[in-house]
């Protein structure tokens, strides 16, 4: 778990990078959308820190926290997608990429 | 061209981004998907961009089989900074100007997709939100209380509270078990 809490740790400060240097290019949209991706890498990481050390709960309340993620924000995107709401599809592809390389790189849990 | 629109122009292009699909463009008409590869960005963020500069008016957009292509919409490309700088405010009152936008704010924080997230506690923003659903109802024209029910109901599970708030503002009335919209 330790591993997986410094890979979250990498990706925030390699969004924190990719937001400055959008930012400097001048690309204000863009950069909001590294904002979206950064930020749920930050939330993965704030639920984990509260989940695994908390008796009863541990790496695999931390998994199934994620996987309540991926249900209700593939849902918000697929609303999105059938109002054709073009910021919300992005936003929502956006949350559901970064969420699909948490889980990616989330440690075995035994069971 | 309104002061809006030249707003709107400006605003759009101030986004390197866009700046770099409108010099895409200037190559020829393309697709989504040729544009996302040329400048390394996700099909949907370059449809995003798209949206913003179809609506300042600065392309613009036809249907060919499953694709959409963009080309510039030189009129407005080729207006002059003079042109834009000499736009003049709509002839509106500037104070139903700020009612509007302040009545599509509360819509939009309001309202998902047609459904309404919550009932607001505020009573202004509660009168704009039950306006929007009372346009669900023809003017003059009775409905039973289940189809009234059933029409409020689509918006928000709490039709009981939204229907009986309705007629307490005035926007409907109830005579006998019929309900009419009276504005």
């Amino acid at each position: 778990m330790k591993e997986f809490i410094e890979y979250l740790t990498q990706r925030i400060e390699a969004g924190k990078e990719e937001i400055e240097a959008l930012e400097a290019e001048g690309r204000r949209d863009d950069a909001d959308f590294a904002k979206v991706k950064t930020n749920i890498y930050d939330v993965c990481r704030t639920v984990t820190n509260a989940l695994r050390e908390r008796p009863g709960a541990g790496a695999a309340a931390v998994k199934a926290q994620l996987d309540r993620f991926s249900i209700s924000w593939n849902e918000a995107l697929e609303k999105a997608r059938e109002h054709d709401d073009a910021k919300n599809i992005v936003v929502g592809e956006t949350k559901m990429e970064a969420l699909r390389d948490v889980i990616a790189h989330f440690p075995e849990v035994e069971s | 061209m309104t002061q809006e629109n030249a707003l709107r122009i400006l605003k759009s292009l101030s986004d390197a981004s866009r700046l770099r699909i409108i010099q895409s463009l200037t190559q020829g008409e393309m697709y989504t998907e040729l544009l996302a590869e040329r400048l390394g960005l996700t099909p949907s963020t370059v449809s995003f961009h798209m949206k913003k500069l179809e609506e300042a008016g600065l392309v613009v957009s036809r249907k060919d089989q499953y694709y959409t292509v963009y080309a510039l919409n030189r009129e407005v490309l080729e207006m002059s900074l003079s042109d834009l700088a000499a736009s003049r405010p709509e002839q509106a009152d500037e104070q139903q100007k700020r009612e509007d936008e302040y009545r599509q704010k509360v819509i939009d924080t309001f309202f998902e997709y047609g459904r309404l997230r919550s009932i607001p506690v505020q009573l202004k923003k509660k009168r704009i939100c039950y306006e929007v659903i009372a346009d669900q109802f023809v003017p003059g024209k009775e409905y039973s209380e289940k189809e009234l029910d059933e029409i409020i109901e689509a918006v928000h599970e709490d039709y009981c509270t939204i229907r009986r708030d309705m007629i307490s503002e005035g926007i409907l009335k109830r005579d006998g078990g019929r309900y009419v919209r009276i504005r």
